[in-house]
């Protein structure tokens, strides 16, 4: 039972991904494919401040996606001005960068030893620990993105940024700042990646550089696309499917050595079946330009 | 110290050059990043170890020439097949529906990631070497040291780029991929079948891949995910070198290899891909046209 609610806070967490990631793939077209990268940013930002200088998770969580965010404008400022599989190279580009940072960079982030020991969160002194009380936690977390990105996606700016995914250059006629748009977009998502990512990280207690691999963003756009470009619901859909289905493989009894891999090969294949199908996703409403 | 950090960039830098060559080749006729390339030249490096591992157990002898013969052959051609194989089961239905780009990408995301896996599921994960003989000390030229298997790998990635320069300005079939790279349509309207180019494109393209597997397996080790950093250095040589341009790839390939290892002359080793994706940054921004200064459509950068 405890190992089901471990299941579902990790679905938790990456239904905050595809949720982030819906919003600047999704509903602004733009094809980002390094989101592992922000969320490995705010993962080690909080993880670092709590470990060496004792800062709460709950504010390491807030300046750990703050990090994220100024991240995403240092990478967003050269790189959005590229389009379609530029850009996705150029943002696969930041997800090697970032996943080498963290695992060279020895005298802070530990490297591939990566970072164990990280604090848990602690409500009025008293420390979190059991599954339950963070599956709770995490909902908290995936209910307050998804009313944002809700409120986002309803807004008129969130007409805009379909205006912009629709047809840039129209957008751009009705006197849209469209790069403007697209940096805030872009800083949106990069900020509740790195949420996701401290999440994670006082969740498991335990970071490592393998976490945020270039395969990782790979698979969280696997679940925007899967679930559906441009649709909330199906973010919770795509993420849910994506993390519990392969779980079922080990209930079969296949050793780790087998599922791992058999795991990534089903991913493989649905991208492919996607792509030839329903480039849109089950519940998208938007199709690749 | 600069004499040996620059042999070594020029060895990486000929197997970077011969990488991005064959990409170059498939993207030119198709115009989509196939990054599943990457895969097809790792599927190279372990036919190899197939048959040398097969050849060990069967005749308990390593590093025979006929051993040799079959190696090369075999995953050559394998290479060939898995990547014709890719282009008729996956890009050629995509191609009937005309998807956009990024759809091709997102595909060959998938095959990439569904090969590599496979390959894992097959090999497992470890680190895999080829047995070449005993181990030789280098020849002492110029104050570096280079070992035979050095020169090979130098020798043959010079020869592939040269011969496969020379068949796409001279052979028929090169010129006809060369009409069919500059306008699909028109090529078509004289006579050249564009999938029959394209179908050639892969094939070549794949061997090519497979050669630089196997190339790169005398030097260093496999494993399954081997594909991953040699098709993102693909990518960025062609990129840097002119994306589309047959002496820009091997130019960037060749400028790739020694910026990387000039790199680290300060720095630890680990940071090499950050060097390779900071150069690609900076030339995405400054120079999209790369060295060789190609026009990339409008609409796209």
């Amino acid at each position: 039972m405890e190992y089901f609610v471990h299941i579902l806070v990790i679905t938790g967490i990456y239904v905050i991904l595809t949720l982030s990631l819906n919003l600047v793939v999704g509903y602004t077209g733009l094809a980002a494919i390094g989101h592992a990268a922000f969320s490995c940013v705010g993962a080690y930002a909080s993880s670092l401040l709590a470990l060496n200088y004792g800062v709460s998770p709950w504010l390491g969580l807030l300046i750990g996606a703050c990090t994220a965010a100024v991240l995403g404008v240092v990478v967003g400022a050269p790189s959005l001005r590229l389009k379609g599989d530029y850009l996705a190279l150029a943002t696969l580009g930041l997800g090697v960068i970032v996943y080498s940072v963290a695992k060279n960079w020895m005298a802070v982030t530990r490297g591939p030893m990566g970072l164990p020991g990280i604090p848990g969160f602690s409500i009025f002194g008293v420390q979190i620990s059991e599954v339950w009380s963070y599956l709770i936690l995490v909902a908290v977390f995936v209910v307050l993105t998804y009313m944002v990105m809700r409120r986002v996606v309803e807004s008129p700016f969130g007409r805009i940024l379909r205006a912009i995914r629709d047809d840039e250059v129209a957008a751009l006629a009705m006197g849209k700042n469209v790069n403007k748009y697209k940096m805030l977009v872009f800083v949106v998502g990069a900020f509740f990646a790195g949420m996701a990512g401290s999440l994670y990280a006082h969740y498991i207690t335990f970071i490592d550089p393998s976490s945020f691999t270039v395969m990782e963003s790979i698979s969280i756009l696997l679940m925007v696309v899967f679930g559906g470009m441009g649709s909330l619901k199906g973010s919770f859909v795509g993420a849910a499917t994506l993390v519990i289905l392969p779980e079922l493989l080990r209930f079969v009894g296949m050793p780790s050595s087998v599922a791992a891999p058999l795991r990534q090969m089903i991913y493989g294949l649905l991208l492919i079946v996607l792509m030839l199908k329903r480039p849109q996703g089950i519940l998208g409403t938007y199709r690749w330009k | 110290m600069l004499k040996q950090l620059l042999l070594n960039g020029a060895i990486i830098g000929g197997i970077y050059a011969l990488i991005a060559l064959s990409f170059t080749i498939i993207y030119r006729t198709v115009k989509f990043f196939h990054f599943a390339h990457g895969v097809v030249y790792a599927v190279g490096a372990y036919f190899a170890y197939a048959v040398f591992s097969c050849w060990f157990l069967v005749f308990s002898e390593e590093g025979s020439y006929l051993s040799w013969i079959v190696a090369v052959l075999a995953s050559v051609t394998g290479a060939g097949i898995v990547g014709v194989l890719i282009d008729r089961l996956v890009y050629l239905p995509l191609r009937r529906h005309k998807a956009p780009n990024l759809v091709f990408l997102i595909a060959s995301f998938g095959v990439f990631i569904f090969i590599q896996n496979l390959l894992q599921l097959i090999y497992g994960a470890q680190i895999l070497t080829i047995r070449t003989g005993p181990v030789k000390e280098g020849h002492h030229i110029l104050g570096a040291v280079i070992t035979d298997t050095q020169i090979l790998i130098l020798v043959v990635s010079v020869f592939l780029c040269v011969a496969l320069w020379l068949f796409v300005k001279k052979a028929k079939l090169g010129k006809a991929m060369r009409a069919v790279a500059d306008d699909p349509l028109a090529a078509s309207v004289v006579g050249i079948n564009p999938e029959r180019i394209i179908l050639a494109a892969f094939a070549i393209g794949s061997v090519l891949a497979g050669a630089a597997g196997i190339l790169v397996s005398l030097e260093t080790n496999i494993e399954p995910t081997m594909g991953m950093n040699a098709i993102l250095k693909g990518i960025i040589a062609s990129i840097i070198g002119g994306i589309g341009s047959i002496p820009g790839a091997m130019l960037g390939g060749l400028f790739l290899g020694i910026a990387e290892n000039l790199g680290i002359w300060k720095i630890s080793a680990g940071w090499k891909d950050c060097i390779a994706f900071a150069i690609l940054i900076v030339f995405l921004l400054l120079r999209p046209g790369g060295i060789m200064g190609v026009k990339t459509q409008g609409e796209r950068l």
